[in-house]
């Protein structure tokens, strides 16, 4: 018998004593085992797949690969907002959003064009933030401008936006200076059935929107469409009285997105838009010479993007992308020149168009009464390509190792006879990577950067970002985050070949002039300041952050608190007007900033509360060459000037207050303050109030809301311009939706 | 005789004196031990532990065999301990008059069988209550306040006693009807419009493999979670779900099969006495939801069973 065993043990060993230790180690063996054995009965073993008889075909979904990374791990601030807040909140449009970033400013420039910027550096081009939708550029990096209104991104297919605050080209390449706004539109999958919605307000405004879509085994896909009409500022002041302001816009959008899904392993999505319509200019605020009709912009954009992803394990996939975008822009519209202008025109060694004289007076624009006025057609098209493909790859060497690496091409091509006398091409080749390590549990080190070449500088640049996370209890993070980043100026502030060719000119008497090309030299009113074929350098930004990321669960809240402490030294910062009757830019002014910013949410059950704000010090200086008036004398003022132009949109206090309540009956009401206090140029600060009051309708087949938003600005004063003007404080809008 | 020799026989003698009455007893108490039959559950390792366990809780008295092909007449009033719902079906339709007691079987299927109108049948079940798993969703979402169930059409007023026991617990709840397969993934974003969370539940036209992708894939892109309805969820990506352990189901399964034998009849149908709760830590970071320690969780929902009047949910 087995367990007799002991019986048969060899001779030598059988003394006393080594019975006795025999004995002991048995009865030591046993117990521990018994002991072992209690353990195991009061533990339960963990899950054993082994052990499910049952549910043991249920496929793990949410492996590693899929998962995002946990804001304690992020190496840096980010904020997200998702796209039911910002439809509870009743957010009219896609740019208001950003007020609810702390550090962020919104506001209007010329005709009704929407700028949305972090940290100020803007007075009309959107240069230092880069715009993702999702993965694919939407920052016209050839320009260097946003055009938010037409935008293809309608506001019921936002899933959300993600704005890392501070430089982040290690990550997003060199144009993501001071910020990058990644918007992430709603999977396929994920609109599958049909949703209709509508709104109407003030001004004019006006959204019609509706989508189709299917999820099945092997494809997702939706077909969407929307449109967007806007009537833009009530008025404007012109000779100190109202005038009307022709700033509106009628967008209409078409969209297809679908994913084709191969294998469990690999997919390819396809997302395809069309954008058509109509952006008002005022000739007032656009357009050149003397414009007889409003320089109104004929869109036609299109986009394709594909991506291709593959999983080759748990642990290792990749992603490579390829898109095409097309900015089509016509702008054609009708000038008057007087005898004078045209006699400058054909006199090519006499003053400029807009040459002032000592006394302050530009002879050629001197008209006398009764003379017979130059009729002229110009046009201010341009056709903006771009071609973009990308290859990332993402390996997981353990849950706390993981290497994101990849490169990219990017190809623009800008046509234009207006702005580029025929075609440029900007290339651009970039390497990055991003290691993540998390050693222990509480510590996180992320090291990241991007090589990039430009061939606007013909120059290549690195630009490094390091994180350290400290973590503690899974729920507080501080994060030290350091950072450098390089931004190019684009092809059109590098080499502008701008200028505005008559046409259909009119009458006989100006025949000479058919075809006359009037160019910045042509035009400029201080010639002597003029940079035109100075070459521009790249700017740069250091930049320090210490930051906080907390939750607290309360007993039925949950609280979260980030707190971004930021210092930022900017230099080499490209400053100055672009303008045909000026052109004044340069690598003339630095930057210093610090401030702080902070964003809280607390979330009660039927309640969610949210407060953001942000700080901003700002140190402007001119820092280039002396700028010289006529005289030869250092125009301090023009140099205070180029300085001020960045401080512009610059605030020092800005932040949102919003609240989102359930109440019975399927009734919601929400309500958010926004604000931005002293704008450093004007002193002047936006205050609105927004409140919203929603009624659900859920039944078994669909699901129907309707809707009524005030907006109240309770602040009159323009911020940037005298003549951003709306009639009434306050801005009603209805909505209806349905989705089954 | 030599002394050797009659020293030895004495010595065997003895232990033979002493010896046979002792296996002689141990004889006559294993033909005296209950036989509880057992029928599989296909998974031999579950087989193998679940009945460890259950010996364990019955003691030397009883022991398990598996039910042989033919169970002889004289042998029905045996209680037989099925493990899953194949092998209760499966007994119940080879012979209907046997003493059965069903385990890793939902509340749903044994409902079938009419229980409470055969004391010879009865049930652990292996589902866990609908209020439970909603209250754990709670605890992990304090600030949660609405419950979204998905339903097929044949079970859509199964939740009519949840939804009425959930406002007790500072819970609302709506079912939202998938009338056919194609409207899964809208009827899924509509409850997630809805709902802090989508509570899991044993519907398996819902919840079963194919379509379990893509409801945690649309949850997860919403930052919504999705609770239970086993523990194999939250290995696929369930934030979380309550779960009976074996020892809690063979406890209770012991406890039947005891007071069978004392009464001849099993008590009805019920949930085993405790449960724990399962985590997907990973899932729950990724999301920035802040998890509780797990055994915290169950307290906490213990606790607010005990601690509201309405809180019976067995």
């Amino acid at each position: 018998m087995p367990d007799t065993n002991c019986m048969f043990y060899p001779p030598r060993l059988a003394t006393r004593q080594t019975r006795l230790v025999v004995i002991g180690g048995l009865l030591s063996t046993l117990g521990l085992i018994t002991t072992f054995s209690a353990n195991a009965a009061d533990a339960e073993p963990a899950f054993d797949r082994a052990l499910f008889a049952y549910d043991s075909d249920i496929p793990e979904v949410l492996t590693t690969t899929r998962l995002r990374q946990p804001k304690t791990r992020v190496p840096g601030s980010t904020t997200v907002i998702t796209g039911d807040q910002i439809r509870d909140l009743g957010i009219v449009n896609l740019y208001e959003v950003f007020r609810l970033v702390p550090g962020m400013v919104v506001n209007f420039v010329g005709s009704h064009q929407p700028v949305v910027t972090y940290h100020g550096t803007v007075h009309y081009e959107q240069r230092r933030m880069q715009v993702l939708v999702d993965g694919r550029t939407a920052h016209r990096a050839t320009l260097s401008d946003m055009d938010w209104e037409t935008m293809p991104v309608p506001l019921e297919l936002i899933e959300r936006i993600e704005v890392a605050r501070g430089p982040n080209s290690a990550a997003y390449g060199i144009n993501a200076f001071l910020g990058t706004i990644n918007i992430i539109t709603r999977d396929p999958e994920d609109t599958a059935g049909t949703e209709l919605s509508f709104s109407h307000g003030s001004r004019d405004h006006l959204r019609a929107f509706g989508s189709v879509g299917g999820a099945g085994r092997d494809l997702d896909w939706r077909l969407s469409y929307e449109k967007r009409k806007f009537g833009g500022f009530d008025y404007q002041i012109k000779g100190g009285e109202e005038a009307p302001f022709n700033d509106g816009h009628n967008i209409n959008f078409f969209s297809y997105d679908g994913r084709f899904k191969l294998n469990p392993d690999l997919n390819i999505e396809l997302m395809t838009g069309v954008i058509d319509g109509v952006k008002n200019q005022d000739r007032g605020k656009s357009g050149v010479l003397e414009p007889v009709d409003h320089p109104d912009i004929d869109v036609r954009d299109y986009y394709i993007k594909s991506q291709l992803n593959y999983s080759t394990s748990e642990h290792h996939f990749f992603h490579f992308l390829v898109s095409v975008s097309n900015f089509k822009r016509q702008e054609r519209y009708g000038v008057e020149l007087g005898g004078a202008a045209a006699d400058c025109l054909r006199n090519t060694g006499g003053p400029t168009l807009y040459e002032e004289d000592a006394s302050g007076d530009a002879p050629c624009q001197a008209r006398t009464e009764g003379e017979t006025l130059l009729e002229a057609q110009i046009n201010g098209d341009y056709e903006d390509t771009r071609l973009e493909v990308e290859f990332q790859d993402t390996l997981l060497f353990t849950d706390n190792l993981k290497l994101v690496s990849g490169a990219g091409f990017r190809k623009d091509t800008l046509r234009s006879e207006t702005y580029f006398n025929g075609r440029v091409h900007d290339y651009k080749s970039r390497f990055f990577g991003n290691l993540e390590y998390t050693p222990w549990s509480w510590l996180t080190l992320n090291a990241g950067g991007n090589w990039e070449r430009s061939s606007t500088t013909d120059e290549d640049y690195f630009s490094p970002r390091l994180a350290t996370n400290f973590i503690i209890n899974q729920h507080h993070a501080l994060r030290f985050v350091y950072s450098e980043a390089v931004r190019t100026p684009d092809s059109f502030e590098q080499n502008p070949r701008t200028g505005f060719t008559l046409t259909n000119v009119r009458p006989a008497q100006y025949a000479d002039l058919e075809g006359r090309r009037i160019t910045i030299e042509d035009a400029a009113h201080s010639p002597f300041q003029l940079t035109l074929g100075e070459e521009l350098e790249e700017e740069r930004i250091t930049s320090h952050e210490i930051s906080y990321f907390g939750q607290f669960p309360l007993e039925t809240a949950i609280l979260s608190v980030e707190v971004r402490g930021f210092k930022d030294e900017m230099r080499d910062m490209v400053s100055g007007v672009i303008q045909l009757v000026n052109w004044t830019l340069g690598n003339n002014v630095a930057v210093d900033q610090k401030g702080f910013e902070v964003e809280t949410t607390l979330e009660f059950p039927g309640t969610a509360l949210r407060a953001s704000y942000g700080y901003l010090d700002q140190d402007t200086r001119y820092t280039g060459p002396p700028i010289l008036d006529e005289s030869g004398n250092v125009d301090t003022r023009e140099q205070d000037y180029q300085a001020g132009l960045l401080t512009r949109m610059s605030v020092r206090h800005s932040g949102s207050l919003s609240v989102i309540q359930e109440l019975p009956s399927e009734f919601k009401v929400s309500s958010a303050f926004y604000w931005a206090d002293e704008f450093l140029r004007t002193n002047n600060q936006f205050e609105r109030l927004d409140l919203r009051l929603a009624k659900s309708f859920l039944q078994p087949n669909y699901t129907a809301e309707v809707a009524f938003t005030v907006q109240h600005y309770l602040n009159r004063e323009h911020e940037l311009s005298s003549d951003n003007n709306i009639e009434d404080h306050n801005q009603f809008f209805i909505e209806a939706g349905v989705r089954f | 005789m030599k002394p050797g020799k009659i020293g030895f026989l004495s010595v065997v003698m003895v232990a033979v004196f002493l010896i046979w009455p002792m296996t002689t007893l141990a004889q006559s108490k294993s033909e005296t031990a209950q036989t509880v039959y057992f029928v599989s559950s296909g998974n031999l390792t579950l087989d193998k532990y679940f009945t460890d366990l259950v010996s364990e809780n019955l003691g030397p008295e009883f022991k398990l065999k598996p039910l042989p092909k033919r169970l002889p007449p004289a042998k029905r009033n045996h209680p037989i301990i099925t493990m899953g719902p194949k092998a209760f079906e499966r007994t119940y339709r080879n012979t209907p008059d046997a003493v059965v007691v069903g385990t890793f079987v939902d509340r749903e299927f044994m409902d079938k069988y009419a229980t409470e109108q055969n004391p010879h049948i009865s049930a652990i079940y292996y589902d866990v209550p609908l209020l439970r798993q909603a209250l754990t969703g709670k605890v992990i979402l304090p600030q949660a306040d609405k419950v979204a169930i998905l339903a097929s059409y044949v079970n859509r007023d199964s939740y009519d006693e949840l939804i009425e026991q959930l406002p007790a617990y500072g819970l609302e709840g709506k079912v939202f009807v998938v009338t056919d397969k194609d409207q899964l993934i809208p009827t899924v974003i509509r409850a997630l419009s809805y709902g802090d969370f989508i509570l899991g539940t044993s519907d398996h036209d819902i919840y079963h493999p194919r379509n379990i992708k893509h409801i945690l894939l649309t949850a997860y892109r919403r930052n919504k979670i999705l609770i239970g309805p086993s523990q194999a969820f939250v290995k696929a990506g369930a934030i979380a779900s309550s779960y009976a352990p074996f020892s809690s189901i063979a406890e209770k399964t012991a406890q039947y099969i005891l007071y069978y034998r004392e009464n001849a009849n099993f008590p009805a149908a019920a949930y085993p006495d405790s449960y724990k709760v399962d985590l997907n830590e990973q899932v729950a970071r990724s999301l920035n939801i802040p998890l509780p320690e797990r055994p915290h969780v169950s307290e906490a929902v213990n606790e607010l069973l005990k601690n509201n009047s309405r809180g019976s949910i067995q």
